[in-house]
């Protein structure tokens, strides 16, 4: 049995949390988070233990999953891994690539697991489509399109605003992209990049994305932090012998309209794509099975940096106007 | 007084749809299919039958007999020759896309048409979708706020025959699918692209011409954009592929897939699923424009300056593809 903290009681905190609670070989201890009130509500609701701080947590934990802002990955990884917990953390795993370093240095010092978060792994959409690809079902793929995004997100602090907090839309989201593309059609040659990031726009954000694969097959990835119209998921995967095409509104296999009380007028009609096995449960599944099996989890911390670079390498795109080659020493 | 209009190659699938609009005009007493010539004496033979007007076995003949307009669509390299001819003769001319080549070509053509007081119009047929209409409305009405990027594509298949020549066609996919959505970008936002850059494949057919284009276009008003201007279309995609257009601003995010307007035909004898379009010939808006432009003297809506400035970005994207990073526009020459 795994004892397990959670450090971070926001929206993924609890997601994960609920995924441990369904677990048999895991036990969710509790919650600590910077907002003291809020790790005590989160950790009531889940009937566990509010811990006051971090280190207080860690003594009585095998494990810890970081759900905070990424400027904190690394002071928490670092603790953790000092006093020989394992660790499950949020993407993306650091904020800078030396960060991402340190850590990846301290676990394995310690010899404790880190996995970042990167979920989409286990999305049966996206694992089935790289299956397909690996199989071959479209050949060589030769163009890969995504999109990713919708409304500006908002969370304690408005910390995604902040951009040296949260890197933006390119490193906060479609790092989830740039690791799927990795994990499915191998490493990135160099990065193009666009977007409204440092134009001091309010609560807009909005990159486009060309990357070359060391593959030659060219890559187009969509982060969207300005689609009121809410949060929509696409990709496409054309080869030379056919093509993988998803598109989240149309995979939408349930949708409630309610009338409005009263009757008359309209209500709004919500989508649903409800699934037997939550992608979460099972990218945490894994990570805690791993760990009791002393087993490597199937995404590394190296895995997590790399996605890190890519979009760091986005950035930096964006910020010069220039091409942007990868490898060469980070 | 009916438009009369001469057809100058067929080389080009585009001129089918085009001819068959100017019989739809004739019908309207606005204008009238005078004759047909081309290159390829039998497929201009047929043609000419089909329509039941006179085959002229050569340019020159068709330009003589009697005509006010001609629309061109030859194999790409012979827009110039073919525009030179007919704006020589007087004929004002619907040039088909992409204008030209190169940037000398497309200059040549200005002139000359210039010089004989005639006017020539690129076919940009996007422009008259009632759906790309609409979107330019509430674009200039500000219901979107400040545009700040657009992520476009047309995509497609490859055509084959000359298309994949480069001799002929002066490249792949990026000079036969840039300049459509390049040319609706310009126009939705009244400003120039001064950077190109361009990754360029031909990961489909693995042939001597590109048949993948990933463009990235930076305005002069700061805006940039995307476009994806591959034959990425499966053969068994149901349809012959995409214009669309996301258009992201300060309040509000639009999107436009220009041929979305279909219904869905699943036939077992064919053992395929296609997409019957129901939406607007937006080829008759451009053909009825050149014809009224022709009428009435007014200017033609969509200029040869029109058709180079959109050529010269597929050949900054080749040009970028080459040197492996961005490159500016205006190119030298």
């Amino acid at each position: 049995m795994l004892r397990v903290g959670i450090v971070g009681a926001g929206t993924m905190g609890r997601t994960h949390a609920s995924a441990y609670m369904k677990l048999p070989n895991a036990r969710l201890v509790g919650f600590t988070d910077a907002v003291t009130d809020a790790a005590r509500r989160t950790a009531s609701e889940f009937g566990v233990q509010a811990f006051d701080s971090y280190d207080a947590m860690l003594e009585r934990v095998d494990m810890v999953d970081i759900c905070t802002p990424t400027p904190t990955h690394l002071e928490l990884v670092l603790k953790a891994a000092s006093a020989g917990k394992h660790i499950l953390c949020e993407k993306p795993l650091g904020r800078t690539l030396r960060q991402c370093e340190q850590m990846i240095e301290a676990a394995n010092k310690a010899g404790v697991t880190l996995m970042p978060a990167q979920v989409l792994r286990f999305f049966p959409e996206f694992k089935q489509a790289r299956d397909l690809v690996l199989a071959g079902a479209v050949g060589k793929p030769a163009a890969i399109r995504t999109r990713r995004g919708g409304p500006y997100p908002r969370a304690a602090n408005d910390w995604y605003a902040d951009f040296e907090q949260s890197g933006g839309p390119i490193l906060d989201m479609v790092i989830h992209d740039f690791d799927w593309l990795r994990w499915t059609f191998g490493e990135v040659e160099r990065v193009f990049a666009k977007a409204l990031t440092f134009k001091g726009l309010d609560h807009i954000d909005y990159a486009l994305i060309t990357m070359r694969l060391k593959s030659d097959a060219i890559a187009h990835v969509e982060a969207n932090w300005a689609d009121p119209g809410g949060f929509k998921v696409d990709f496409e995967i054309a080869g030379d012998a056919g093509m993988i095409a998803f598109d989240s509104r149309s995979a939408m296999p349930l949708t409630v309209a309610k009338q409005e009380v009263g009757g008359g007028g309209g209500g709004v009609a919500v989508p649903e794509s409800p699934l037997a096995e939550d992608p979460y449960m099972l990218e945490i599944k894994h990570f805690v099975d791993s760990v009791q099996a002393g087993q490597r989890p199937s995404i590394t911390a190296e895995d997590g940096m790399k996605a890190v670079e890519i979009a760091l390498a986005a950035i930096e795109s964006v910020r010069t106007g220039k091409v942007i080659r990868l490898g060469g020493g980070a | 007084m009916a438009v009369r209009i001469g057809m100058m190659s067929f080389a080009h699938m585009h001129a089918y749809s085009y001819a068959h609009c100017v019989k739809l005009l004739e019908a309207e007493g606005k204008a009238q299919l005078v004759g047909v010539a081309d290159d390829d004496p039998q497929r201009g033979q047929h043609i000419a039958q089909q329509y039941g007007v006179r085959f002229y076995d050569s340019y020159e003949a068709l330009l003589n007999a009697g005509v006010d307009a001609v629309i061109v669509c030859p194999e790409n390299i012979k827009h110039r020759p073919l525009t030179e001819m007919a704006a020589k003769a007087g004929k004002h001319v619907l040039c088909e896309k992409p204008l030209a080549t190169n940037k000398t070509d497309g200059r040549a053509m200005i002139e000359v048409c210039k010089a004989n007081g005639v006017q020539l119009m690129t076919a940009f047929p996007c422009r008259f979708s009632p759906s790309y209409i609409r979107l330019k409305q509430m674009v200039e009405a500000g219901e979107l706020g400040e545009v700040l990027a657009i992520r476009g594509t047309n995509r497609g298949r490859n055509p084959g025959g000359w298309f994949i020549v480069p001799e002929l066609s002066g490249g792949g996919a990026v000079i036969d699918h840039t300049v459509h959505v390049t040319d609706l970008c310009r126009d939705l936002l009244k400003s120039e692209v001064v950077e190109v850059y361009a990754e360029i494949g031909n990961g489909f057919c693995h042939g001597d011409f590109d048949d993948t284009g990933m463009l990235t276009l930076t305005f002069a008003n700061d805006v940039f954009a995307t476009l994806d201007s591959s034959w990425s279309r499966p053969k068994v995609f149901p349809t012959w592929g995409d214009v669309t257009l996301q258009v992201v601003g300060t309040k509000g995010l639009a999107y436009m897939d220009m041929f979305a307007q279909n219904s869905t035909l699943y036939d077992d004898r064919d053992m395929r699923i296609s997409l019957q379009h129901w939406g607007s010939n937006v080829d008759y808006g451009l053909v009825s424009a050149f014809v009224e432009s022709v009428a009435t003297g007014k200017p033609v809506p969509i200029t040869g300056e029109d058709g180079l400035a959109a050529a010269e970005v597929a050949f900054a994207a080749y040009e970028s593809a080459r040197r492996g990073e961005p490159v500016n526009l205006p190119l030298p020459g």
